[in-house]
């Protein structure tokens, strides 16, 4: 390959990159779990690699969007770095799995395990952020002794929040298979880790999704110096992909305080649906041994844009029957 | 007792991490390219990364080449050191916050930020031994 092709080659992965960070911060799941599916499939880059590249990248959108919430006060420094235990836990597993996955050669269990997590993140995603503050629930044992309490300033409802966490114990074994699913696809799990929060620990949702992203840093810097030694990053494909993410995770925040329409993120989401299948449908190519270009490919396109347009319609009349009975 | 900002001291951290690591990694990309390679490896070889038989991975470049490959104006260690950095800034917010909480003399959040910091560490020069 001459310089010229791989420049543009380099230039297509830092776009790739850009869209996979401005989709993935409009919709709140993160870069990661739109980088990976887009390289792979759209890149045709083996998914050793893109894993490889999108949790390293993620570190970078972490940091870069945490540093403006930490500064805010919403997130919960104290109660994110107490969860850590487990997600840190779990990324250790997380990774050495994914090590003897490769080894055994069932790499198509992968693609598999990533579609289904993809589309399950999509239902607490979506669900989100209807609800601004949780339903009062009674301090327990675990509030008193892990001092789960904290207070922000809320610009929406315009009055300082008082807030406290329950079940630090649920939050934990959550958090665990958080940092488990971050290790073995290389995303940020952010979804899981707001379901830890909210579901679990009765958060406030701008407390949750704070935390959340200035937590996945630190879990993907855990899974990220294992992949390091065992090979999973291409330098120059992470280098592409953390610029692009970067700036489309900045740009997403950006644009994200300006989308009033709410219709608008039902096409996000379905791109997400399209990506999850599509990544089911690869893996099981894959495990046919089938070829993962030509025809095949195309089929398996035209299948997953049928079969995700169903389920988000599913999705979205659910939503709204929930809401005329609300 | 002087009255310090954690908050602003942890935004602070991740911040400048990123900043410092997107630009290694940008002066890494234009060396790489205005060389024609880098660590000895042509371009076409580093640029190809569709193949992984047939490519430069992470394993190859130790951490232990990183000050000499940066002396020498190595684009790749150049890439390797902004991406180490990206791993190094959670580590830095961990030993920060380890500080504020035996500061403020609250042993639980010590423990739970040490046992954290420790899962870090691990990962980055203990279980790296056992692997590859």
């Amino acid at each position: 390959m001459d310089p010229a092709s791989i420049l543009l080659s380099f230039i297509s992965v830092v776009i790739a990159g850009f869209i996979a960070g401005l989709l993935g911060s409009l919709t709140g799941l993160g870069g990661g779990t739109v980088l990976v599916p887009v390289l792979t499939l759209f890149l045709g880059i083996p998914i050793v690699f893109a894993t490889g590249a999108s949790l390293i990248s993620t570190i970078a959108t972490s940091a870069g969007s945490a540093s403006g919430y930490t500064k805010s006060k919403i997130a919960n420094i104290r109660i994110a770095i107490g969860l850590e235990v487990a997600t840190t836990t779990g990324a250790i597993v997380g990774s050495l799995t994914l090590i003897a996955v490769y080894k055994t050669g069932f790499i198509w269990i992968i693609y598999v395990i990533f579609g289904l997590v993809l589309l399950i993140s999509l239902v607490p995603t979506i669900n989100r952020a209807r609800f601004e503050l949780p339903k009062a629930m009674k301090p327990d044992w675990t509030t008193r002794i892990f001092n789960l309490y904290g207070s922000y300033y809320d610009q929406r409802l315009k009055k300082q929040v008082d807030y406290h966490a329950v079940r630090w114990w649920l939050g934990e074994i959550v958090m665990f298979f958080a940092g488990f699913i971050s290790g073995l696809l290389g995303i940020g799990s952010g979804a899981l880790k707001v379901l830890g929060m909210d579901w679990a620990m009765n958060l406030p949702m701008k407390v949750t999704t704070t935390s959340s992203n200035f937590m996945i840093g630190i879990t993907a810097a855990t899974g990220s110096s294992i992949y390091w030694f065992a090979g999973y990053i291409q330098p120059f494909l992470a280098a592409a992909t953390a610029v692009g993410v970067l700036a489309g995770a900045f740009l997403g925040s950006k644009i994200l305080v300006k989308i009033t329409n709410v219709r608008i993120r039902w096409i996000f989401f379905w791109v997400l649906a399209f990506l999850g299948v599509d990544m089911i449908f690869s893996g099981a190519v894959r495990e046919q041994n089938l070829p993962t270009t030509g025809t095949i490919s195309y089929i398996g396109f035209a299948i997953s844009i049928l079969i995700s347009i169903v389920l988000l319609l599913l999705l979205y009349l659910k939503v709204r029957r929930e809401k005329a009975n609300a | 007792m002087p009255k310090f900002d954690q908050n602003a001291i942890t935004s602070m951290i991740l911040s400048s991490g990123v900043i410092l690591s997107l630009s290694l990694i940008i002066i890494g990309v234009a060396l790489v390219f205005i060389r024609g390679g880098g660590d000895g490896v042509p371009l076409s070889e580093i640029a190809n990364y569709h193949n992984p038989g047939d490519t430069i991975t992470s394993v190859s470049l130790l951490p232990a080449n990183f000050i000499g490959g940066l002396i020498a104006g190595d684009g790749l260690y150049y890439i390797s050191v902004g991406l180490w950095v990206l791993i190094f800034t959670p580590v830095t917010v961990l030993i920060d916050a380890l500080v504020t909480f035996g500061h403020e003399r609250n042993k639980l959040y010590t423990l739970l930020d040490a046992i954290v910091l420790f899962n870090l560490l691990l990962a980055i020069f203990v279980i790296p031994r056992f692997i590859g």
